[in-house]
Parts: structure tokens; C-alpha cells; sequence
């Protein structure tokens, strides 16, 4: 038997996975158990709950993999800090304390703090864990395999060729030019908090209207072979850490966006700022279709497999299915540096002789729930539980009631969706359910669109292209027919577009069978899904978690395995 | 874990770093590196440096 650990970790969003003789056992980001939103710590709770689940102790390892080389991290380090000097001299200690105090040790730390013995501790690239994630758990015997985030050690866009288990590097991008800087840059000139505020930009793009070309043509240059570079002058990130942007940024687009005004897409001052949303979005869509291209020319294959945090950005996937030469596209649902842990881990099993993973059907890969200790604590807290004979027709019960209902089933998922195992839903035709998500439960800004689940089987009635390989971990975007624009409003963003996710009986058990039930009601097998979590958490995990979040927001019922709680004394 | 056990992990450490160093000719690094091993161990013991801002993996 070989276990194999993977760890991403210390930059943000750490995790575990584990790899049990060449299968996936079990992957879980470190906030979903520490409960601090995108926690970046060493994984130790999420390690240990890995190896709670395949019930192995830590002394059962063989060996324990990190995303990243943490030589080539400091060797970046130093030679930007070097290159950019003196406007650095301010960083200098900051970075090198950062680096030589803490990060270069990560390998002695791991050891220690997981108790396994130093030579057991490995590394793999960045890039190459990122590639290995998305690639190795695809459907694809071959593919071209593109991973575009911030920076690893020194790629921040890399093109590999995936071929059986073997994956070889092919063309890249070097920081200090990334899209995903670029990106995040611009997310922070609009006001909101990088690593956490991206998908916010993506859902106010639809909002605006790509009216500054000419300026952001300054910002980024796209060359004919793919790559890009970067304006320098308009960003700050490789001189500093506050910001991402420089003072020639506002003078090009205008002043930076005070982060704490709510917003109020009435007024002209933040239609603005929605259509810088809007031609960052653009110019980002036209770069990944360029580097999409490029991987076409390079690899030939009909498969692309993406990862990388950009590869999160569900529009640009759905432009690139639509306009590359690919016929089929794959991304991991944990495309961001949680997703480097799982890549670590199958790259670790392939060292100790093992072949690819079968297939991700499904991204209940987290925490169980405790059912005993949810009736106990339910019960304490004074709730009114039930058990139910049957969860799926209990859930559907309530939702034809026109009830907002929480669900917790299974394992926690795996990235930064809810895919039906820790989700809220509601029915779509609700007129008022999207504000009342929105305002009321989640305390959101009113732009975010809510997303649709839809039973695989019957999605096309509904929505135009949905994609088998993407929709099932709601990483692409469809159109939503026009038949059923009013009747869905609810989950119909301003574009008519819709976060679809396509719901099969092995990715989400209950989910498909809520589904189905709905569809006895009303013959439309919908449901709108967001995720089980309020503002600023992670989302809900654990029996406690879900309890929890129960009793802090507003929901109607809450399904906690085959326990129904409803509001009421 | 004993504090001899630690010391050689981090030994390990600097050997795997210094290999990597030389490996890719580095070599203007290692004076420098030398400087700053030591004065890391210096500023990891103040522990004042919890401080992390939003682009804080892009230097460090």
C-alpha cells in the first residue's frame, strides 16, 4: 500500500489530499476546519482529518509531498527584490524575515509537525502541481494542460503536454508579468480584497461595458505566440505588497474605488468602475483564448485541461469551449493553490510507482458529518429535529412551500463551490428569493448572481451548451434559453448567462434526487444553489459548522443527513 | 522531537539550499545568503513579522 500526503500551504487557501495507492481519499482546504476564510497555515487539521477519513495515522505515510520548491521560491524572492532596488529597500526586511525566518523551512516544519521522518518530506514545482491536479484527475488519456495564477516559484503561466501519466513543460510566462496579477491588481483598484474579491469582478463585468480598450492596451501587450507582458510602470506588486497597482494606474483609469462604499450601479461614478470591470474581464477572456491557442498549436490535442486561480474564472472558460479549437475542457473544482496539494500527492504516488487516479466524478472529497453529535447538539441548542424517512422528499416539501432550505450531505466539498453538499436552495421561480438570499442571509453586494442546479439529464431543456466535463463542478458558464428566462429569473445573471451546475447521481447523490422530486412539482428540475456560509466565512464543513450557521441566518429548514430541523419552537 | 533532531532538519535545509544555489550558479547568492541565514534566524526570533498584506506572495 502506498499513502501519499500532499500539502499547499503559507501563501493563501492551504490544504491537504491524500492519495492511498494511486486514488483519491480525501481533500480538504485548511479553513473549512480552521474556520478562518482562506486560511493560508500549514494544513495540519486538514492532514489529520485526510487521514481520520482513510482511517490511517500519520506513521502510515510513505511520503508527504509540497506544492512548491521553496529554493526556487527564495531564489525568486531575492532576485526581484534585487532587480527592483532601491525602490525595495522597505521590503527588504519584511521579505527576506518572511522567506529566512519562516518559509524556507517548510519542508523541516511539515516533518515536525505531521511527525514523519525529514527524508520522507519531498517538493514538486508549482506550475507542475497545478498541471498535475487538473490533468491527471481528467477524463483525457491526452491533453494540453495550461495553468495561469498569480506566481508559483517563477512561471505565472506555463503550457504543459499531458500524455498517459507523464506531463512535460513546453512554454511559460515569468513573473513579474501574470495575468493573475493583473487581475488582482485591477480587483483592488475597484475596492475589493484580493484572493477573495475576483469572482465579485467577474459577476459586476456583466454589469458594465468594455469602454477603456485603449487604456487597458497600455496595461497589458498580448504577443502572437501567447504570452504577454506586463506595463510595469501601472503596477506595484513586484515593489510592494499594499496595493498590486501604482499612481500612473489612477491617473490612466481614474481614482482607486474607496473598498468599504456600497455600491450603487445607478450612479455614474460606479458605472464606471463597472466598466473597468467589465474591459478587465474582456482583455483577461482574450488573453486565456490566446493562450489557449497557443497550447492548440503547441500540443494538438482535442483536450485542454486548465488550473492555475485565473482557471476559476468560469466566463473565459466558457469563451475559450466556445472559440479555441478544443472540443473538451476539464478544470479541477479546486483550480486555485488548494488545488497544488492534490497535484503534489498524485505526483507522489507516480514517484513510489503508481499510475493515474480514476477520473474526478465528484468533489465530496472533505469532512464527514457527525450525525450523532449533530442530534446532540441540536438538541441542546433546543432546535425542533426530526429524523425523516425520506431527505430528498423532506427537502422538496419544503422548497415547494416556497422555503429557503439549508442541506449538509456527505463529505464537505473539495474548492470553492457548494456542489450540493453543503449548500442552500431555494426555488428559482421565487420573485423575491434573490433578494432575500442576497440581502438578508448571505449580506452581499446585490450584483452577485446566484447559480442554478440542474439534473444533468434534462439540463439542455434549459440552458444552452452545457458543458459535461465542466458543468458538473460549475466551472463554466452557459446561456439560459429564452423560454426560461422569466421563470428563472432568480438565477439568471444580467448577461442571460447562468453559473450552471449539472447535477448527476454520482457527483451529488441527494442533490439528484431533490431535483427529481422538484421536478414532480413543477416539472422544471432546478434548483437555485449558494453556499452554506454567511459573509466573509468558509463555507460550513462540519455538524457543529452547519448548526452553527443555522442559527446565525435566517433560513427556514435545515437537512443535516436524515435530521430535518425546522425554525419554530 | 529533540532540539538536536530540529537542528540537523534545518541543516538538511541549508544544504538542500545551498546545492540549489550552486546547481543553477548563484553564486553571487551565497555571501549574501550567508548574511541573511543568520540574520533570519535573528528576525524570526523577534517574532514581530506575522504581518501579511494582500500581495505578500508576490515578494515574499
Amino acid at each position: 500500500m502506498s499513502v501519499v500526503l500532499g500539502i499547499s500551504a503559507l501563501y493563501h487557501d492551504a490544504a491537504a489530499a491524500l492519495v492511498v495507492d494511486g486514488e483519491i481519499v480525501a481533500a480538504i482546504q485548511e479553513e473549512r476546519l480552521s474556520r478562518i476564510k482562506n486560511d493560508p497555515s500549514l494544513p495540519f487539521r486538514a492532514a489529520s482529518a485526510c487521514l481520520h477519513r482513510a482511517g490511517l495515522e500519520a506513521r502510515d505515510i510513505d511520503t508527504v509531498v509540497y506544492y512548491e520548491n521553496p529554493y526556487a521560491k527564495l531564489e525568486r524572492v531575492l532576485l526581484s527584490l534585487m532587480r527592483a532596488f532601491p525602490r525595495t529597500w522597505r521590503q527588504f526586511p519584511r521579505a527576506l524575515g518572511s522567506q529566512l525566518g519562516s518559509k524556507l523551512w517548510v519542508i523541516d516544519q511539515l516533518a515536525e509537525g505531521l511527525g514523519v521522518e525529514r527524508k520522507r518530506v519531498e517538493f514538486v514545482s508549482h506550475h507542475e502541481s497545478h498541471a498535475a491536479s487538473t490533468f491527471l484527475c481528467s477524463p483525457f488519456e491526452d491533453a494540453a494542460v495550461l495553468v495561469v495564477d498569480a506566481v508559483g516559484e517563477h512561471a505565472s503561466t506555463s503550457i504543459y503536454r499531458g500524455k498517459g501519466a507523464a506531463l512535460t513543460g513546453l512554454q511559460s510566462v515569468d513573473y513579474p508579468h501574470s495575468l493573475g496579477l493583473f487581475y488582482a491588481a485591477i480587483t483592488a483598484f475597484l475596492g475589493f480584497r484580493v484572493n477573495e474579491g475576483e469572482y465579485k469582478v467577474m459577476g459586476l463585468a456583466a454589469y458594465g461595458t468594455p469602454r477603456y480598450r485603449d487604456e487597458f492596451a497600455k496595461l497589458l501587450l498580448a504577443k502572437d505566440d501567447g504570452s504577454y507582458k506586463l506595463d510595469l510602470t501601472y503596477f506595484a506588486h513586484h515593489i510592494g505588497v499594499e496595493n498590486g497597482f501604482s499612481r500612473k494606474l489612477e491617473s490612466l483609469l481614474g481614482p482607486r474605488r474607496p473598498s468599504h462604499r456600497p455600491w450603487n450601479l445607478g450612479t455614474d461614478e460606479d458605472q464606471h468602475y463597472a466598466n473597468v470591470a467589465a474591459t478587465l474581464q474582456l482583455v483577461t477572456e482574450e488573453a486565456m483564448l490566446g493562450l489557449a491557442r497557443q497550447a492548440h498549436t503547441l500540443v494538438g490535442s482535442a483536450n485542454l485541461c486548465l488550473a492555475g486561480g485565473v482557471a476559476l474564472n468560469c466566463v473565459a472558460n466558457a469563451r475559450i469551449l466556445a472559440e479555441s479549437q478544443f472540443d473538451r475542457i476539464f478544470v479541477q473544482p479546486a483550480a486555485g493553490d488548494a488545488g497544488g496539494a492534490l497535484g503534489a500527492a498524485l505526483l507522489g504516488a507516480q514517484r513510489l510507482g503508481e499510475g493515474r487516479p480514476k477520473a474526478l466524478s465528484t468533489a465530496a472529497l472533505g469532512v464527514e458529518l457527525d450525525l450523532s453529535r449533530a442530534l446532540n447538539v441540536a438538541t441542546e441548542m433546543g432546535l425542533r429535529v426530526r429524523r425523516v424517512d425520506s431527505p430528498a422528499d423532506a427537502v422538496t416539501a419544503k422548497l415547494a412551500a416556497k422555503r429557503i432550505v439549508g442541506i449538509a450531505s456527505g463529505p464537505s466539498e473539495w474548492g470553492p463551490r457548494a456542489l450540493g453538499q453543503r449548500s442552500i436552495l431555494a426555488l428559482p421561480q421565487e420573485r423575491d428569493v434573490r433578494e432575500r438570499l442576497n440581502r438578508v442571509i448571505k449580506e452581499r453586494e446585490v450584483f452577485r448572481p446566484f447559480a442554478p442546479a440542474v439534473s444533468a439529464e434534462r439540463s439542455s431543456e434549459f440552458f444552452l451548451g452545457v458543458d459535461g466535463d465542466m458543468s458538473p463542478f460549475m466551472t463554466t458558464v452557459c446561456s439560459v434559453r429564452e423560454a426560461h428566462m422569466e421563470s428563472l429569473h432568480a438565477v439568471t445573471h444580467v448577461d442571460q448567462s447562468a453559473r450552471v451546475q449539472a447535477v448527476t447521481a454520482q457527483g451529488a447523490p441527494l442533490l439528484h434526487e431533490i431535483l427529481a422530486g422538484v421536478a414532480r412539482h413543477n416539472d422544471m428540475p432546478i434548483v437555485l444553489n449558494t453556499s452554506l456560509n454567511g459573509r466573509g466565512e468558509p463555507i460550513a464543513a462540519s455538524a457543529t459548522d452547519v448548526l452553527s450557521f443555522f442559527a446565525r441566518h435566517p433560513i427556514d429548514a435545515l437537512l443535516i443527513g436524515d435530521l430535518m430541523i425546522e425554525r419554530g419552537s | 522531537m529533540s532540539v538536536l533532531t530540529r537542528i540537523g532538519h534545518r541543516l538538511r535545509t541549508v544544504g538542500g539550499l545551498l546545492r540549489f544555489f550552486m546547481h543553477r550558479q548563484r553564486f553571487f547568492f551565497l555571501p549574501l545568503l550567508l548574511v541573511l541565514l543568520v540574520a533570519g534566524l535573528l528576525l524570526a526570533a523577534t517574532g514581530g513579522l506575522s504581518y501579511v498584506a494582500p500581495f505578500v506572495y508576490t515578494l515574499f
